[in-house]
């Protein structure tokens, strides 16, 4: 029975694994792809955190798309798929850690999480709350796969020459 | 001699699961490598676009020779006290306080304690499908070299066009400048032209480096005020001793 109990478990994991590897990818690649189109108001929403100088927050703007739609990739293949999974639970983590400090200091600012951000209209309320909620959602996806980074489907599966 | 099997089938398991492993490592090495790399260079493809980007832009560009401030505003009045004023005329925000504060303004141009420095900033392009913030933006600089600037702002803001919408188009944009006086050729040619669009990404990337994140942001003497009803902009002037 225990025996049992445990090789189902060691079934079900990597069916897990494989859809919070897929919504992962999902979420980098709809962030990258809606930012990637407007490099310049990218920047902007960077500059909009008011913790980089602009020049900075310009160049950091116009990598992070690009990064987001690599590392969307590299999970949609499911190559390297515990390191892909630790840099983006890093980058989620940079995330927050920018809500967090636009918060405590009262900048009325969209977050840029899915769009290119920047200040908020007079009257509009900024959702801080909800942003960092939706990021440590995503900072789960991200811990499964640090934690159980086989799945399903994946180059990393067929190079390490995994049953698929 | 069953003994004997056993042990060999043991042997042969354990070099197994000794190349296995091997086998692991060297995937790891080599996927990490490989992650890295891409990731760096997803990470340049960004840093190469924006450069070039700029690149392209400044040779384009072309100030109009009545823009002060280091060519990104255009300023109305003359007296001490400086009012930037950052706007955009796409943002419904920016027409409001227009609106409120259009009064107060005039009033204090009017006399003489205050020079008014427009910046007209295009940062809400993703709001049109026709990017009418820079398209507007470089409108009212042709409007300020027909001598017409505020005329010319004021009527862009009368007829702003909603957000999530394609905005004005041309022949209205240049419909609008007629309207205020603005009939001859130059001021159609450089709309058509977009003779000042680069100019536009020039004032929307200054205001940037100087902490404007939003429109509309108006300082007094080099003070943002945080909320600019026409109250706060007189008493802010006061204090700035006018």
């Amino acid at each position: 029975m225990e025996i049992g109990q445990t090789a189902r478990t060691t079934q079900v994991w990597p069916w897990i694994s494989t859809v919070a590897r897929l919504g992962l990818a999902a979420v980098w690649l709809v962030a990258g792809g809606l930012k990637v189109g407007d490099l310049a108001a990218s920047g902007r929403a960077v500059n909009a955190y008011q913790i980089f100088p602009y020049e900075i927050a310009k160049v950091i703007g116009a990598a992070q798309p690009f990064l987001e739609i690599a590392l969307g990739l590299l999970l949609l293949a499911g190559l390297a798929v515990r390191l892909s999974a630790g840099i983006s639970a890093a980058l989620l983590m940079i995330f927050i850690a920018g809500i967090v400090s636009a918060w405590v200091r009262g900048l009325q600012i969209d977050c840029g999480c899915f769009s290119t951000g920047g200040q908020l209209g007079a009257g509009v309320r900024p959702a801080y709350g909800w942003d960092i909620a939706r990021d440590l959602g995503f900072l789960v996806l991200a811990g499964i796969l640090l934690w159980r980074p086989r799945t399903r489907y994946s180059i990393d599966g067929i190079l390490m020459g995994d049953d698929q | 001699m069953s003994k004997s099997t056993k042990e060999r089938a043991q042997a042969k398991r354990i070099v197994q699961e000794q190349l296995a492993r091997e086998r692991r490592r060297t995937v790891t090495l080599w996927t990490t490598v490989g992650v890295v790399t891409l990731l760096v260079l997803a990470g340049l493809i960004g840093w190469a676009a924006v450069a070039s980007q700029d690149k392209g832009t400044s040779g384009k560009l072309t100030v109009p020779p009545t823009a002060v401030d280091d060519g990104t505003a255009f300023a109305r009045g003359s007296g001490p006290v400086i009012i930037d004023i950052y706007e955009d005329f796409m943002c419904p925000a920016c027409h409001q306080f227009e609106t409120g504060a259009g009064p107060t303004l005039t009033q204090l141009v009017d006399a003489g304690k205050v020079t008014v420095r427009y910046h007209p900033i295009a940062i809400l392009d993703r709001y049109s499908s026709t990017e009418y913030s820079t398209r507007s933006a470089g409108a009212s600089a042709a409007a300020a070299e027909g001598g017409k600037f505020l005329e010319y702002h004021d009527a862009l803001y009368a007829n702003q066009p909603p957000e999530n919408s394609a905005g004005l188009d041309d022949a209205k944009l240049i419909e609008l400048g007629k309207s205020v006086g603005l009939t001859d050729q130059a001021f159609a040619d450089a709309i058509k032209n977009k003779t000042y669009t680069a100019w536009a990404t020039k004032v929307t990337d200054t205001a940037s480096a100087r902490g404007v994140t939003g429109t509309p942001t108006v300082m007094v003497a080099g003070k943002k005020l945080d909320n600019p009803t026409p109250e706060a902009l007189s008493a802010a002037v006061g204090a700035a001793g006018a």
